[in-house]
């Protein structure tokens, strides 16, 4: 009788354990997170750290192939206080903007970003394919479509991240989610495809 | 049964020191959602007068309670025990039903009336064109809220329609929110100004109120809305003075430089057919 209590605890205590790890699991994924290429630069005294993304109109592997997707990964490291520096090679075709305002380079340095070495601080509405913007940081910077010949565009700009640590979202704003709800769901509400984390520190 | 009516006037003294304590405590504390908006003020007087009436009423429902439980309790049967019925106080019964007559009616008439007569509270706005620019502190300053997956950004028709993604308002004038959405339902919720109304596609919701407090304050969504619902909200909306306002209208009449071509005419919503291209967003 006293064994068959026993076995009862230990089975509890065993499933209790697998439902604590998968909820756990579920709730507090530990994707893979790229962290900035330091460099030796630095402006205004604080370092300038590198990262290079690529957006692609489908992503071809995972559990959801055909989803549009910034590539390697959208969970992202880098120091407090650095100058982040971004390059993004934007291989999709524009969907274009609901709201136009996010056309507008917003938070970066001088407020502006270079799209194939030219400055440019907005672009028409109707071009972008999807736009990488950090709200809590100000940050938004629209990435044009590309089409025709053309099969990258190459977007850079550089912003500023807080001296102090912090966990900050960040997503496209084009509804670039294709035969979903407004075109937002999906890979819109996906972590890892069109929405990401910036760890700062 | 000399002791039990002691202890029910004992009961009754420490029901009405603890109902007069604190309703006194009430009225000293802070009532949310404060004193920053007339509006804020409005809602902050109705929670006020609920809570001053509910305390005695919550309290003294405790005491009868304890009354009853404790000092009227009946002894237990030493015989058997007969289906005896039940007794009533006519008099208690009286009080306690005359009481609360008159205090939900006199609540539901002070709810109609301040419904009707003081704020217009949200509402569905009937006008379709932007208003001219405020000559005066009771001419209203029109600010559009623009709700989308998962940000809030705001229009002001009297500046030009610039758009920005910070709120600021000036202190002392009447502020018209119109408040609505460009995908899902969302919900405006400027908790300190007592400002709340829902984001809705195709709909033009209506607030006025007019901030009192120079701050920082808060603003978020309050409908659930998505993947970044929990941080679709920021810290920075300001209420700030008349002359900072302005200067800051002209930083971002600056900023927004690059983009007013692009940007659609101020409309109280946006559809396909005034956005850049129509049909794009809606597949």
């Amino acid at each position: 009788m006293r064994s068959r209590f026993w076995y009862l605890v230990a089975g509890v205590v065993v499933a209790a354990v697998a439902v604590g790890f998968f909820v756990t699991r579920f709730l507090n994924p530990t994707p893979e997170q790229m962290t900035a290429t330091s460099t030796s630069a630095t402006i205004q005294g604080r370092p300038v750290v590198d990262f290079t993304l690529t957006t692609v109109g489908v992503i071809g592997s995972g559990p959801h192939p055909a989803w549009v997707s910034y590539l390697p990964t959208t969970y992202l490291k880098v120091p407090t206080g650095a100058v982040v520096h971004i390059t993004i090679d934007q291989q999709d075709s524009p969907s274009g903007l609901r709201n136009p305002y996010f056309s507008l380079v917003r938070g970066t340095v001088n407020n502006e970003m270079t799209v194939n070495g030219k400055v440019v601080q907005a672009i028409d509405p109707t071009t972008p394919a999807h736009t990488f913007t950090v709200p809590d940081l100000g940050v938004s910077v629209p990435l044009e479509g590309v089409s025709g010949s053309v099969t990258q565009n190459v977007v850079e700009f550089s912003f500023v991240v807080p001296d102090q640590s912090g966990l900050f979202r960040w997503q496209c704003f084009v509804p670039c989610g294709a035969g979903t709800l407004y075109g937002n769901g999906g890979p819109m509400q996906t972590l890892g495809y069109m929405a990401g984390e910036l760890q700062v520190g | 049964m000399r002791n039990r009516a002691t202890a029910t006037r004992v009961v009754l003294i420490v029901w009405l020191v603890v109902a007069v304590v604190g309703d006194v405590a009430l009225a000293f504390g802070p009532i949310p959602p404060g004193q920053a908006s007339d509006l804020a003020s409005s809602e902050s007087l109705v929670i006020l007068l609920l809570a001053e009436i509910a305390w005695p009423v919550f309290s003294g429902v405790l005491a009868a309670l304890f009354f009853t439980l404790v000092i009227n309790r009946m002894a237990p049967p030493t015989a058997e025990v007969s289906a005896d019925a039940l007794r009533g106080n006519t008099r208690v019964q009286t009080i306690w039903i005359a009481t609360t007559l008159v205090i939900v009616l006199s609540l539901a008439v002070y709810g109609t009336v301040a419904l009707a007569i003081d704020q217009p509270g949200a509402g569905i706005s009937t006008t379709s064109a932007s208003l001219p620019a405020p000559a005066s502190q009771d001419q209203p300053l029109e600010v559009q809220v623009i709700a989308q997956q998962w940000w809030f950004t705001y229009r002001y028709p009297t500046y030009g329609g610039i758009e920005t993604a910070q709120l600021v308002l000036p202190v002392n004038q009447k502020i018209q929110f119109h408040i609505t959405s460009l995908d899902v339902i969302h919900a405006f919720w400027f908790f300190a100004l007592g400002v709340k109304a829902d984001a809705v596609p195709l709909n033009d919701n209506v607030v006025t109120a007019t901030p009192t407090e120079i701050g920082t304050y808060r603003v978020q969504c309050s409908e659930l809305c998505g993947l970044w619902h929990g941080n679709m909200a920021d810290n920075t909306a300001m209420v700030v003075s008349t002359s900072d306002f302005a200067a800051w209208i002209q930083q971002q009449t600056a900023l927004d430089g690059p983009i007013m071509k692009y940007l659609p005419p101020y409309s109280h919503t946006y559809t396909g057919t005034n956005l850049p291209q129509p049909g794009v967003y809606a597949p």
